[in-house]
């Protein structure tokens, strides 16, 4: 069985685990407080499990916690043993998953997922209407490099997704766009234990992208860039499926064009701060970049207490704002108190998942924008 | 009691029954499930706990973050028991101008270093799992830490007490009655932490033997803030283990860290006197809290912590080198605190033995004038050992817990335990 296989291949990294706590300032735990919902204690429910001095059938009605991460890989940075602890979440929530079903509200993205190519519960004929709004009528060409919008930015920030074409165009970028025959990257689905409807995206948009003859993908979703710069390559080799595709983030590129000239930013007189997205920052290293792309703008960036790897998590990643809103929400509002802290007005983040939450937990407190679209408002 | 956050959920009560060591078969047998996990937000609270506690015959376990090996915080079978989790009690104040921390039980050590080194001041001590671990988890579980060749163990460092029990609650400054005795005389409610100026230290590495490091600190020691040493095994496992990122790795060599102020520059001075490596000082130093981390090669570790005096050092050292262990050593102000890890699996049918290693650890510091470093409820029969004021401790616990319900069996051992530990040492 494929879930005794998964936990077979964890046992090692769960006994690994010294209990030390100093994981506790996962964000998530702190809100909640109870040892079922913090690293460590998950942890110890999976040794519990592997030693059989937890049954299957205990965990009604605490499991629930397990799902309460947002997989924001904090407990990483601080482990004292250097656990993959990321993996292990998704691995076990695979297996939960597998035994007990998926969560109400993830099983509801499921379903929306299978029936439309995204979790927003959209149709699929409509994930292109942004682009169709673009002023300009650019013609989908047959190219290199792919724009891959994902499912946030075609449905519900779209100014993120229309700010990319736009500097693709400034800087003369060709660019290829597969519109209607995206689909979600599966992330959702990877981080809430249903990792066989991932399988069956990234094959839908595997097909695609050799049919274009891409070389290069490029996101603007951090969540989207973790998941296809980092699982699909797991994903192609457990296939064997050929895997040779660049896969970059806005936010690298953008640097890359302002170095190389080819976009060119007015400088503004203007103070904020930047938000890292778990995706982008822990899970994929990239701080740097955007922070240099605001600097290159003449932006002044005040840092807020928690920043680069001990940045504060957004709350809305790993399922838990389609499942447990409040929490999200809170998470969401203690980070906006960060920026506020330290006197800023705006909120730059490199991520649409997060200016979603983050705007949203702002309640018009602070302005949250995409650092794409600032730097289509400069150049 | 309802209102009181709690749970009695079987799989969250399996997830507070441990700390951070993995007891072998025969100890397991005595480690249970506590009734319920209670988390107080006030102090009202914790006496309504209290009182039920009283009324229903059920033993008081006040659990911080359960960082400690000596089972303080573990239920005790089969005696019924409640725990009080002290996560909803975390306030904490600075009074700059006394320079006093006054915090709540569940304040953790670093987040309150972190806002005093923001108004220029710092903790004066801090356990080495200061990231995690709580203020009165310390306090209750006694001991020394980084700081304490200066300014001495923990309990030196706290000025006043608030604590509950089953007569109401009241302020001391009778430290001694509280502080290494796991919670069985009372239920810390609030502490008055001294403070210091924050200071830059740096830090600097010298690689020679244990017999020089002992001299070195003793000449030092009154110029310097901390110090300790590593063995060369330790450091040879750690080199194993360092994740990629970590670009330095350590020679491996036996390594004295001594931590001193920048601002007097007598470290620097007394560094001429040796040649010391500040750059691998000061790593050694950044990775002070890191001391499990060669668990990886475990995936179990076997720890055995005892105080020595500083002259029974260097044999003591030499003889646990022989028995394979890795050792880290914090100098404190009249003594030492000795760690040695052991790895071991515990998934092994052999697991069991591997903790004679400890035991006779443990032993061989007794033999040349050392002791354990804390007792609990593994080491509960040590107490009268451990505890200078024995049986005055004893004699108070009797007045304000006739009915030996604050944490039972911890610190002064009842049970069958207690003979079943001399029994493992006797054959160690």
């Amino acid at each position: 069985m494929r879930d005794d296989t998964l936990f077979k291949e964890l046992e090692k990294e769960i006994f690994i685990c010294a209990q030390c706590n100093f994981c506790r300032i996962c964000p998530v735990y702190y809100e909640e407080g109870w040892e079922s919902s913090s690293p460590r204690g998950r942890i110890y429910l999976l040794k519990g499990i592997l030693k059989r001095e937890i049954k299957f059938e205990e965990i009604e009605g605490i499991v629930q916690d397990f799902f309460k991460c947002t997989t924001c890989g904090i407990c990483e940075v601080v482990c004292q043993t250097s656990i993959p602890l990321i993996e292990i979440w998704e691995k076990a929530r695979e297996v939960f998953v597998k035994r007990k079903g998926p969560l109400k509200a993830h099983e509801r993205i499921r379903n929306s997922a299978l029936k439309n190519g995204n979790p927003y519960g959209e149709e699929l004929n409509k994930r292109d209407e942004w682009f169709k709004q673009l002023s300009e009528n650019f013609e989908i060409k047959k190219a290199e490099l792919v724009y891959f919008a994902g499912c946030t930015a075609s449905y519900r920030m779209n100014e993120i997704a229309k700010s990319v074409v736009s500097i693709l165009n400034k800087a003369g970028v060709d660019f290829s766009y597969a519109g209607r025959d995206e689909y979600c990257c599966g992330s959702p689905f990877l981080r809430t234990g249903q990792r066989d409807l991932a399988i069956e995206f990234f094959k839908k948009n595997y097909r695609e992208w050799r049919k274009r003859g891409v070389k290069k993908i490029l996101t603007s979703c951090s969540g989207c860039f973790r998941t296809i710069k980092k699982d699909y390559p797991v994903i192609a080799k457990e296939l064997g499926y050929a895997w040779n595709f660049e896969v970059i983030h806005v936010s690298q590129l953008l640097l890359e064009l302002i170095n190389e000239k080819k976009l060119k930013v007015r400088k503004k007189k203007l103070k904020a701060t930047y938000h890292d997205p778990c995706h982008l920052g822990r899970h994929m290293g990239i701080y740097e970049e955007p922070r240099r792309v605001l600097e290159l703008s003449g932006i002044e960036l005040i840092e807020m207490e928690d920043n680069k790897e001990r940045s504060l998590c957004c709350g809305a990643g790993g399922g838990v704002k389609s499942q447990f809103k409040d929490l999200a929400m809170k998470i969401g509002k203690k980070r906006v108190a960060q920026a506020e802290n330290i006197g800023v007005k705006m909120i730059i983040s490199s991520c649409p998942f997060c200016k979603l939450h983050l705007k949203q937990a702002s309640e018009g407190k602070l302005e949250v924008i995409d650092l794409v679209e600032l730097i289509d408002k400069f150049s | 009691m309802t209102s009181i956050p709690n749970s009695i959920h079987p799989v969250q009560l399996y997830l507070y029954s441990h700390d951070i060591t993995s007891p072998p078969f025969p100890i397991k047998l005595f480690i249970s499930k506590p009734k319920a996990v209670y988390q107080p937000r006030n102090e009202n609270e914790i006496l309504e706990i209290l009182n039920y506690a009283r009324d229903n015959r059920l033993n008081v376990i006040p659990r911080g973050a359960g960082t400690s090996g000596y089972g303080g915080v573990l239920p005790y079978s089969p005696y019924n028991s409640i725990i009080i989790d002290f996560f909803r009690m975390k306030e904490f104040e600075i009074d700059e101008k006394q320079k006093i921390l006054i915090a709540e039980p569940g304040v953790v050590w670093w987040d309150v270093e972190r806002e005093l080194n923001k108004v220029g001041l710092s903790l004066r001590v801090y356990p080495t799992s200061a990231p995690a671990s709580t203020i009165a988890g310390w306090i209750s579980a006694g001991g020394y830490g980084v700081g304490s060749l200066r300014y001495g163990g923990i309990a030196e460092n706290v000025e006043r007490l608030r604590i509950a029990d089953f007569s109401g609650v009241r302020e001391t400054e009778d430290i001694h009655l509280f502080s290494g005795l796991h919670g069985t005389t009372g239920i810390i409610t609030k502490a008055w932490i001294k403070l210091k100026e924050y200071e830059e230290y740096n830090a600097v590495a010298f690689h020679v033997s244990i017999d020089e490091a002992v001299k070195l600190v003793e000449n030092w020691k009154n110029y310097i803030y901390s110090a300790f040493f590593l063995s060369s095994e330790y450091i040879t496992a750690k080199n194993q283990v360092f994740r990629d990122d970590v670009q330095y790795e350590v020679p491996e060599k036996d390594t004295l860290v001594i931590v001193g102020m920048e601002n007097g520059k007598q470290l620097l001075n007394l560094s001429n006197l040796k040649i010391g490596n500040p750059q691998l000082g000061e790593h050694l130093w950044d990775l002070r809290f890191y001391s499990m981390r060669v668990k990886r090669l475990g995936p179990t570790l076997i720890i055995s912590e005892v105080i020595l005096p500083y002259n029974s050092i260097p044999e003591y050292v030499k003889k646990m080198k022989k028995m394979g262990a890795m050792i880290e050593i914090w100098f404190n102000k009249n003594n030492v605190t000795s760690l040695s890890f052991f790895l071991a699996d515990e998934r092994k049918v052999g697991y069991t033995l591997a903790w004679r290693k400890s035991i006779k650890a443990m032993k061989l510091a007794y033999s040349l004038g050392g002791k354990a470093y804390s007792t609990g409820l593994y080491l509960a029969h040590h107490s009268p050992k451990v505890i200078e004021e024995y049986y005055e401790l004893l004699n108070y616990k009797k007045k304000i817990d006739p009915l030996n319900l604050l944490n039972y069996g911890k610190v002064f051992p009842k049970g069958r335990l207690p003979t079943l530990m001399k029994i493992a040492e006797l054959i160690s």
